[in-house]
């Protein structure tokens, strides 16, 4: 397995024709941990989405890479089999579909035909999936999402995460609606992929996260742009002044993504 | 009683041929008075379903002289293994019996209602008082129905394992008319399975279907029926049941053929306590036109009913879903809710969802909820994100659509030949 790199240079992408991402030039490669911060509705979201593949996100310039490859070329689950990956802040619900049944369905889908997981060893090393991230077993048999608790949702993503073994993990606010408990146990799980083959884009908006999962790159979204970039120590800063003194840096009165255009 | 009626000469027909037929003299004589009637009754309006557009025509009064080859058409929807009672009818002739005569002994009687009005005229009195001959198609079924079952359960027997009647139409021109009558005495049970299905490449047919069901107090019936009709059929079924205090009924339509039919289903919740159920899922794929009625009354006090119904419209088939909840006056403490919900896979595909409430009492409590809509972006997007590619994950989400519904199908075999026929549509 090769080293995964993400790469995005002057993204910019419209919703309705209104536009939001304004300008993103970032990296990320295996083995590195970016985290990403920023007030709310400054486009963040947007470009986790975008990455992804949402329809509803239209790329207006510049363009993104996997591993060399262009991003956009490629539908929504051929991004994920090349080993993409997006824990949404706001998961669906399906129904009729088993979690189980699911994963397993998506994880044969990534490995490809005829190297399909033997299915007793998949119930065997999801079940344990599940005890580590203490997800009661029964969740493996109920509707995808359906009826799951916020925290819940984030907790099932996060196994989807660890059955799926991405290369580059876009993780959403994958920390809001977590109790002290859950997030140490999410942490956990992120840092169980570490290493050379695997890279993550960490969005949030709370330092706590942050210390359970260290990322070797901080960066600050506004007016759909990122406007700074550092290490560990940005968390700090923030965490301690607010934006406020950033955008006083900056020059920026309104940093939400219609203001300052 | 003998007087031969001065009648028209279609009604003259129906006379020769089902006294020929050998049916009892008071069959003829309600045959030929629905006659009548069918010529002087205007064909039923449906809102949105134009029947008059239709080769309503494509019938003769006398049915095809034997079945044709049946078994391929009828073998999907027949239950494997479980031996349970079993009426196959091609045709408008019984052409498969299995396991009926072991039930005489608890006394109940399953069996061709054309048989049973011959031998147990006091128990098919009830014939024709569910769903009278009140527009020219039922009244043709009347005056033409060339067979069906007839269910028969005494007081207090508990039927555990179902009853089905498979019924195909092989060869076209001739009209399919099949009628059922199931009568449930007081506090018994049973499950009645119905399967419809006609050959793919049939040229014109007009079908028309009467199911009556009568529930004693106390009762449980649960009815089942698929129907997979071909291109050319016109189908226009009528189901009802008329539900005796404390009874219940649960009905399970599922509808998947590519032709124009209508189907109207439902119960009339007389006695207090009642209870009802309509359960629907139809697959709409070519230029099918699907138009479903499910419809509960009210007249008893706290009588409850629940309409559930699904639809899957693909190409550019057309659905049209209609809940009709009436509540009649003095029907204290009702309570009626529905829900009808449509899927449109295609951009030529049609859907309409129009739920009805007719209240006339104050004490009730109702509620009803009626969507149509294309598959939801964000769960297709989500589905993808993992790595499954746009066709399974729309796969993934019809199932998870019809699925709720689908449990409901109450025999295992008849459920696993409805998904396979979905599947076959979906493909
Ligand atoms: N369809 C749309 N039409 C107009 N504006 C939209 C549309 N969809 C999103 N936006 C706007 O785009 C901006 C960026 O949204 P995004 O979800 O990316 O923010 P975010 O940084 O993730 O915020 P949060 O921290 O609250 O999750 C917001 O101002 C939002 O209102
Ligand atoms: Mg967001």
């Amino acid at each position: 397995m090769s080293i995964p790199e993400l790469k995005i240079s002057g993204l910019r992408v419209a919703v309705d024709h209104k536009e939001i991402l304004r300008g993103v030039d970032l990296a990320v490669r295996g083995g590195e941990i970016h985290a990403v911060m920023g007030p709310n509705g400054t486009g963040k979201s947007t470009l986790a989405s975008t990455l992804m593949g949402h329809p509803k996100y239209e790329v207006t310039a510049g363009e993104a890479s996997l591993d060399g490859e262009d991003l956009f070329a490629m539908g929504v689950d051929e991004r994920a089999l090349k080993g993409l990956f997006l824990a949404m802040q706001y998961p669906s619900e399906v129904s009729g579909v088993s979690n189980a049944n699911f994963m397993r369905i998506a994880l044969n889908a990534r490995r490809g035909e005829g190297n399909e997981v033997p299915v007793l060893k998949f119930h065997r090393e999801l079940k344990e999936k599940m005890k580590s991230l203490s997800i009661d077993e029964t969740f493996a048999e109920r509707y995808l999402n359906e009826g799951f608790s916020g925290g819940e949702k984030k907790r099932n993503e996060i196994l989807q995460m660890t059955v799926l073994r991405p290369r580059i993990a876009i993780l959403d606010e994958i920390d809001s609606g977590l109790d002290i408990d859950a997030l140490r146990i999410v942490a956990d799980g992120v840092n169980g992929l570490r290493g050379p083959e695997f890279g993550a884009l960490i969005i949030t908006h709370y330092q706590r996260l942050l210390e359970y999962i260290h990322p070797d790159f901080v960066h600050v979204m506004m007016q759909g742009r990122i406007v700074r970039s550092g290490g560990r120590e940005l968390v700090e800063q923030l965490e301690a002044r607010g934006y406020d003194w950033l955008k006083e840096e900056l020059g920026i009165a309104d940093e939400t993504v219609g203001a300052g255009a | 009683m003998s007087v031969v009626q001065d009648v028209s000469t279609f009604a003259g027909s129906v006379r020769d041929c089902f006294t020929d037929a050998g049916d009892s003299q008071s069959l003829v004589q309600d045959r030929v008075d629905a006659a009548v009637r069918s010529e002087a009754l205007p064909v039923p309006k449906y809102e949105r379903s134009d029947l008059a557009r239709r080769n309503l025509a494509a019938y003769s009064v006398a049915g095809p002289e034997r079945a044709g080859d049946w078994r391929a058409l009828a073998e999907p929807f027949i239950g494997a293994d479980d031996g349970h009672p079993l009426l196959v009818i091609a045709d408008g002739h019984v052409v498969l019996t299995r396991g009926l005569e072991g039930l005489s002994g608890q006394g109940v009687v399953f069996t061709s209602l054309r048989g049973a009005v011959r031998e147990h005229a006091d128990l098919t009195r009830s014939l024709g008082t569910v769903v009278p001959s009140d527009d020219r198609l039922l009244a043709l079924n009347a005056a033409l129905w060339r067979d069906g079952a007839f269910v028969f359960v005494p007081k207090g027997v508990r039927m555990e394992r179902p009853l089905q009647l498979v019924h195909v139409t092989t060869t076209a021109g001739h009209g399919t008319f099949p009628r059922n009558l199931i009568v449930a005495e007081a506090d018994s049970q049973v499950t009645f399975l119905d399967a419809y299905a006609s050959a793919g490449d049939l040229p014109d047919e007009l079908c028309v279907a009467v199911t009556e069901v009568t529930v004693g107090r106390g009762a449980r019936v649960k009815a089942g029926t698929v129907q997979d009709f071909s291109r050319s059929v016109t189908s226009v079924a009528v189901r009802r049941a008329a539900v005796d205090a404390a009874g219940e009924m649960d009905w399970v339509t599922g509808e998947t053929g590519d032709g124009f039919g209508i189907v109207e289903f439902g119960s009339e919740l007389d006695g207090e306590g009642g209870r009802s159920s309509a359960h629907a899922i139809a697959i709409g794929t070519g230029r099918a036109h699907l138009d479903l009625t499910a419809r509960m009354v009210h007249a008893g006090r706290h009588t409850t009913s629940d309409i559930s119904a699904r639809g899957v419209m693909q190409d550019r088939a057309n659905a049209v879903y209609r809940g009709l909840t009436v509540i009649k006056k003095d029907a204290h403490d009702a309570n009626g809710s529905q829900t009808e919900k449509l899927l449109m896979l295609s951009p030529k595909s049609r859907a309409v969802a129009i739920p009805m409430l007719l209240i006339d009492e104050n004490d009730v409590k109702c509620g009803h909820a009626a969507s149509v809509g294309q598959i939801n972006p964000d769960q297709l997007f989500y589905l993808m994100s993992r790595g499954v590619s746009e066709r399974a994950a729309k796969r993934m989400i019809v199932w998870g659509f019809i699925d709720p519904v689908l449990a409901e199908l109450p025999i295992d075999a008849v459920r696993t030949a409805m998904e396979k026929v979905v599947e076959r549509k979906l493909a």
